[in-house]
């Protein structure tokens, strides 16, 4: 750790997931952007040790990469799971504090205007982070095991530890804790050591010899391997390629695919990239344990009482609220509603739920015990307010008004699995035959469909208009190969691109999660200029995201065993509306809610 | 639907102007309590409608059990410093009727064209339809 004046500096070690990989910054930044945390002036980023195998590692200027580029998606497998955050150590205790009680309790629940003067528990703000895997306090690091342990010697935590001033409670300000449970003091604290070896597996033997390295910190406490009330652990750290498996793997496989005890010697031999020592922080509630589960399983959407093919999945959701910086007490408005699955996500985390839709159907849900309403009620939230509304006619359904919304979080119907529609006649010269006076009520308003390059530029201004100034909107934009970043998103004068993050789908097929912020007010008297000037590239970029229906299926059809899988599908398809059929006579209904889950996005609970 | 929610929606019939505030007709209607958050309702009101809100209030408070408490009969929301003096018991007037009655079913009319818009489930029907647009 050369760049760090170790004795002035506070070292936190942050290990990410292995999945969303080109969201970790993005996530990480605006968490501690919502709190009031500068890098440059309150934190640094420091470089990984061999770190010049990984450019988006080395300090601050390299940490942020906002824009991803199709190829980004190759680089992402070589990117490493840690970031090392440095505090000065004046500021802990005094403007941060590290305090491991519940990291649910909004201690450092952040305001709106130049960040709250109450002190700021890091472990809160860092557990908010859905990609963060484990947070520790950094003892030491090298390339090896031994740089790891002289590390330590040459810095002072150890002595920090010793004096225990992790064991000092921190008043901070609006905490509900009180301080009546008693603290155990150093030397009757129980302790372990957890070795956790990335990609590889290594003998009880052989971890113990890990542990027997770092003897010289000689804790007084007894050893307890469950429950115990200091932590620490050793991280072994390796090349892992895009799955999450090691580059180089320490065993071969045999025959059957699983690992065999046979060790590659020359693997086994390489040097690691880099190994770790510290004190694990939050208490074992932070981030995820080691089999890649938290306590988001809690939101997944296999327990939602209303599904749909459009719900997403709960662990984007929970991201893109916090690319949104959503707070407790935001205004948080979703103009494509659908299932409401992004908009509980943002009533989960404290925000008054706004959200619109042009259709009915799904407003309303299947049932009075089936509806956006009804999955609120399951997580005990206020229930949203709901409006069937046509967002390409905002202003024509809404009163002007002053900025509104803190945040604007939408997965707009880009015509795959939902098409979009917006309200006017379907005929083709937009003339409309009057309606009857008395059958206006029961009239269903026709509409016809809305071109996603409108959908996205009505989105933007709407957000221009109704979002406070620093608001944010987040949306999520289905990019196929040829779409460049850099040109062919959406702009708006008054918005401002703050990260873009990939996620790829399918070979062909991937999408973006963009935030953007509001930086400039909105101006009613540049309204066409500004619905102009959406596309950079004018049609071109339009048309990229206009037809990824048409284009998918077009891909598929050129695919071999195309004829074969279509007609496998339809048999599927016939079978499973007889079984449906079938089971209604029956008198079992929930057949039919299942085989819609299927359709869902949801990876919850895999890591 | 909450009167918070009545306080923006507007009627624009064929581009007709004078569609705001709607007027509530009443079939059924719910009242669910809710804790005080002052912080958003401060931060809330300078956007309210407030003789909007009044009018609104007016009109479904005789179908609300118990009946909604009388909110002042003059209030300029626009003043943030004035909002902060604001007394407790106001607040929680002001809280109960933006956020705790819920109109479950009626309609909103457009005060200039009679147009009834629907509320049903809570959730009120403002698409236009294609001979309106």
């Amino acid at each position: 750790m050369s760049n760090a004046n170790s004795s002035e500096s506070y070292l936190l070690l942050v290990e990410f997931v292995h999945k969303h990989l080109d969201f970790h910054d993005a996530e990480l930044q605006s968490i501690l952007d919502m709190h009031g945390i500068v890098v440059g002036t309150d934190c640094h980023f420091l470089p990984l040790p061999n770190s010049d195998t990984d450019t988006t590692a080395d300090g601050d200027r390299g940490s942020f990469q906002n824009h991803s580029t199709t190829s980004k998606s190759k680089s992402n497998s070589n990117k490493r799971p840690f970031r090392i955050l440095s505090f000065a150590w004046k500021s802990i205790g005094s403007k941060y504090a590290v305090c491991d009680e519940d990291p649910d309790s909004d201690a450092a629940s952040p305001t709106r205007n130049g960040g709250s003067n109450d002190t700021v528990n890091l472990i809160t703000a860092l557990a908010r982070c859905t990609l963060v895997r484990s947070v520790m306090e950094l003892w030491g690091a090298g390339p090896s095991i031994d740089d790891c342990a002289t590390s330590i010697r040459m810095g002072s935590s150890l002595r920090r530890h010793r004096e225990g001033r992790h064991l000092r409670r921190r008043n901070i300000g609006n905490t509900k804790q009180n301080d009546s449970t008693p603290i155990k003091p150093y030397p009757e604290r129980t302790w372990k050591i957890t070795i956790h070896t990335l990609g590889s597996t290594y003998t009880r033997q052989e971890q113990n010899e890990m542990r027997s390295k770092f003897s010289f910190l000689q804790f007084p406490g007894p050893v307890q391997m469950k429950h115990p009330d200091d932590e620490y652990l050793f991280i072994r750290e390796v090349e892992l390629d895009a799955m999450g498996g090691a580059v180089y793997p320490r065993h071969c496989k045999g025959d059957d695919g699983k690992t065999k005890k046979e060790l590659i010697p020359e693997n086994d031999a390489r040097p690691p990239l880099a190994c770790y020592f510290g004190r694990v922080l939050g208490n074992g509630t932070l981030g995820r344990n080691w089999r890649g589960s938290n306590r988001l399983f809690r939101y997944s959407l296999k327990k939602r009482t209303y599904l749909g093919p459009t719900s997403m999945d709960s662990e984007l959701s929970l991201i893109m609220t916090n690319l949104a910086q959503v707070r407790k007490g935001s205004f948080a408005f979703d103009p494509f509603v659908g299932t409401g699955s992004i908009l509980l996500a943002a009533a989960l985390r404290g925000a008054r739920a706004f959200g619109t839709d042009i259709d009915l159907r799904v407003l309303r849900g299947r049932s009075s015990t089936e509806n956006i309403v009804s999955n609120f009620k399951q997580y005990d939230l206020p229930p949203p307010e709901l409006v069937r509304s046509d967002n390409s006619i905002y202003q024509r359904h809404f009163r002007k008004h002053l900025p509104l919304f803190d945040a604007i979080v939408t997965d707009p119907p880009y015509g795959i699995r939902a098409g979009a529609r917006k309200s006017g006649s379907r005929r083709g010269d937009g003339e409309a035959r009057p309606i009857a006076e008395e059958f206006r009520y029961d009239h269903v308003a026709q509409t016809r469909p809305y071109a996603v390059s409108d959908v996205m530029a009505d989105l933007l201004n709407v957000a221009a208009m109704t979002l406070v100034m620093g608001g944010r909107l987040t949306y999520v934009i289905p990019s196929m190969l040829d779409f460049d970043a850099e040109e062919d998103l959406p702009r708006h004068d008054c918005l401002r691109v703050v990260s873009v993050c990939y996620q790829p789908l399918q070979t062909e097929l991937g999408r973006r999660t963009v935030t953007m912020e509001k930086v400039k007010d909105y101006d009613e008297r540049r309204r066409e200029e500004y619905l102009e000037g959406t596309w950079v590239n004018g049609p071109q970029s339009a048309e990229k995201v206009a037809n990824i229906r048409e284009r998918l299926m077009e891909a598929a059809r050129k695919k071999p065993g195309y004829e074969e899988k279509a007609a496998w599908r339809k048999q599927k398809r016939k079978e499973t509306k007889e079984a449906k059929k079938r089971a209604k006579l029956e008198g079992v209904g929930r057949v039919a809610v299942d085989s819609e889950c299927r359709h869902a996005n949801d990876d919850d609970g895999r890591d | 639907m909450r009167l918070l929610t009545h306080n923006f929606l507007r009627s624009n019939v064929k581009g007709t102007e004078n569609g705001y505030p709607l007027n509530i007709e009443v079939t059924t209607i719910n009242c669910e309590d809710s804790p005080l958050d002052k912080s958003f309702l401060l931060n809330l009101l300078p956007k309210v409608n407030y003789p909007a809100l009044r009018t609104a209030v007016q009109q479904i408070s005789q179908h609300c059990v118990p009946p909604l408490k009388e909110i002042p009969e003059q209030l300029d929301v626009s003043d943030k410093e004035s909002n902060q003096n604001l007394d407790h018991e106001t607040l929680k007037n002001l809280h109960r009727v933006l956020f705790d009655v819920y109109l479950i079913e009626g309609w909103l009319v457009c005060p200039d064209t009679g147009r009834k818009f629907p509320v049903k489930d809570g959730i009120p029907n403002m698409i236009l339809h294609e001979d309106e647009i």
